[in-house]
C-alpha cells in the first residue's frame, strides 16, 4: 500500500516536470515564430538574406552579439565565439545555428570541427 | 588598441573639430592614431589635413570598402609634418561629387561587406600597424556608414550642443542604435554657454539633467570658444595652440576615455 503511494507520488512530480517542459517548449516554438517573423520582414526585398548592422539591430540580443562577434573572425568555431561573448560553447553553437537556418550565417564541417563565418553576397553592383 | 567612435544626431556639434584634435592630443602623448573619415557623405578631413599631405591622395577609405586596395595602403602618415610624439595616420573619404553619390547608392548586400571590412581593417591597425588609438569621425545622425563605425568601436562618444533638439535626436538614436548595440557610449556637450537650458525656462543643473534624461554620462562640458569658432578648420588648435582650454578640456576627455 505505502510502495503505492509512492509511486503515485513520485508519478504526480513526474506529471508536474513534464507539465514544465510542455511550457518551455511552448516558449521555443513562440520564440522560433517570431524569428522567422523578423527575418522575413527584414529581408523582403532581397533574393538572399544579408547580415548588415542595420538588420542585425532587429535581431534578438542574444542572436546579434553571436552575429557581432562572428563580424572579427574570417570563420570562427562556436568555442571561438563563446571566448568573444561570454556565453557557454553550447550556446554559441546553438545561436550559430540558428543565424544558419536564418541564412545570415554560413557553416563548414571541417574533419570534426565546424565553422561558422559570415560572407556577404554582393549581388547588386553599385 | 582602442576604438573610438566621434557621432552626433545632427551636424554641426562639432564632431570633426573634436576627433582631429583629439587624434592629435592622443599622437602628442606619444601614441600611434589613426583617425579615420567615414563621413562620406561630406567629407572634410581631406581639406583639414592638405597641408600635411605630400602628395595627392591614392587610395581613399571609399577605395578599401570597395576592396581595390588593401588596409596598409588606405593610410597617411602625417606625424612628420606636425613633428608629433607618436605616429598619426589618416584614412581619408573621397570628396569628389562622384564618390559621395557613389556611397549613398550603396546596396544592403554592400554594406554587410563593408562592416566586415572594417573589422578587418581595425583588425590590422591592431596587430599590424601597432596603432593604439583608432578614431572615427562619423556622418551625422542614423547612416549605414556611421552605425558600420559604431559597431566596429569599443567607446562611442557623442558630441551634442545644449538644446533641446538635440538632446531629443540624442535620445532617440541611444534608444534606437547605441543601447541596442550595447557600447559603452559617453556624451560631450560641446559649444556650451552659461545660459543653455536643457529644458526651457527650468533652472537645474546642465549635466546632471542631461544625464538624467539620457542615461549616459557626460564626461566633458566644453565652452563656446569663439576663437575656436573662427579660426581657420585647417589650423589645428592642439599643434597650433596646445594650452588653449579647448585643448585642455580634450586632454581630460582623453583621460575619461583612457579610462573606460
Amino acid at each position: 500500500m505505502e510502495e503505492q503511494s509512492s509511486l503515485v507520488e513520485t508519478l504526480a512530480k513526474v506529471v508536474e516536470q513534464l507539465k514544465l517542459v510542455n511550457d518551455k517548449l511552448d516558449l521555443i516554438v513562440k520564440s522560433n515564430t517570431e524569428l522567422i517573423q523578423i527575418f522575413e520582414t527584414s529581408n523582403e526585398s532581397s533574393s538572399h538574406p544579408q547580415a548588415d548592422v542595420m538588420t542585425l539591430l532587429k535581431l534578438p540580443a542574444s542572436l546579434r552579439r553571436t552575429a557581432m562577434a562572428l563580424y572579427k573572425f574570417q570563420r570562427a568555431t562556436a568555442d571561438d565565439i563563446a571566448k568573444v561573448t561570454g556565453n557557454l560553447r553550447a550556446v554559441e553553437s546553438s545561436f550559430a545555428n540558428q543565424l544558419v537556418r536564418m541564412g545570415y550565417v554560413k557553416k563548414k564541417r571541417e574533419g570534426r570541427t565546424m565553422y561558422f563565418s559570415i560572407e556577404p553576397e554582393l549581388e547588386a553592383k553599385k | 588598441m582602442k576604438t573610438i567612435s566621434i557621432h552626433s544626431s545632427r551636424g554641426g556639434t562639432g564632431k570633426t573639430e573634436i576627433a582631429t584634435n583629439l587624434a592629435c592630443v592622443l599622437a602628442s602623448r606619444g601614441f600611434n592614431v589613426a583617425l579615420l573619415d567615414v563621413d562620406f557623405r561630406a567629407p572634410s578631413m581631406v581639406i583639414i589635413f592638405s597641408k600635411a599631405l605630400n602628395s595627392p591622395v591614392k587610395y581613399w577609405l571609399n577605395d578599401f570598402l570597395n576592396g581595390r586596395c588593401k588596409e596598409v595602403q588606405v593610410l597617411i602618415d602625417i606625424s612628420n609634418y606636425y613633428n608629433l610624439k607618436g605616429k598619426l595616420q589618416v584614412g581619408l573619404a573621397n570628396p569628389s561629387v562622384e564618390a559621395i553619390q557613389n556611397m549613398m547608392l550603396k546596396s544592403q548586400a554592400w554594406e554587410a561587406v563593408a562592416v566586415k571590412k572594417l573589422f578587418s581593417l581595425l583588425s590590422s591597425l591592431n596587430s599590424d600597424m601597432g596603432i593604439d588609438y583608432c578614431i572615427f569621425d562619423t556622418s551625422p545622425g542614423v547612416q549605414y556608414s556611421s552605425v558600420n563605425a559604431l559597431a566596429c568601436s569599443d567607446v562611442c562618444v557623442i558630441v551634442m550642443n545644449s538644446d533641446l533638439v538635440d538632446l531629443i535626436g540624442t535620445k532617440n538614436m541611444l534608444k534606437d542604435i547605441f543601447d541596442i548595440l550595447d557600447k559603452k557610449t559617453v556624451i560631450i556637450l560641446n559649444k556650451f554657454s552659461p545660459e543653455n537650458r536643457i529644458i526651457p525656462n527650468e533652472e537645474n543643473d546642465l549635466v546632471s539633467k542631461t544625464e538624467e534624461i539620457l542615461k549616459h554620462p557626460v564626461i566633458s562640458k566644453i565652452p563656446c570658444y569663439c576663437d575656436v569658432l573662427q579660426a581657420e578648420r585647417m589650423a589645428l588648435l592642439a599643434i597650433q595652440q596646445p594650452d588653449h582650454p579647448f585643448i585642455k578640456k580634450l586632454e581630460e576627455v582623453a583621460d575619461k576615455i583612457d579610462g573606460l
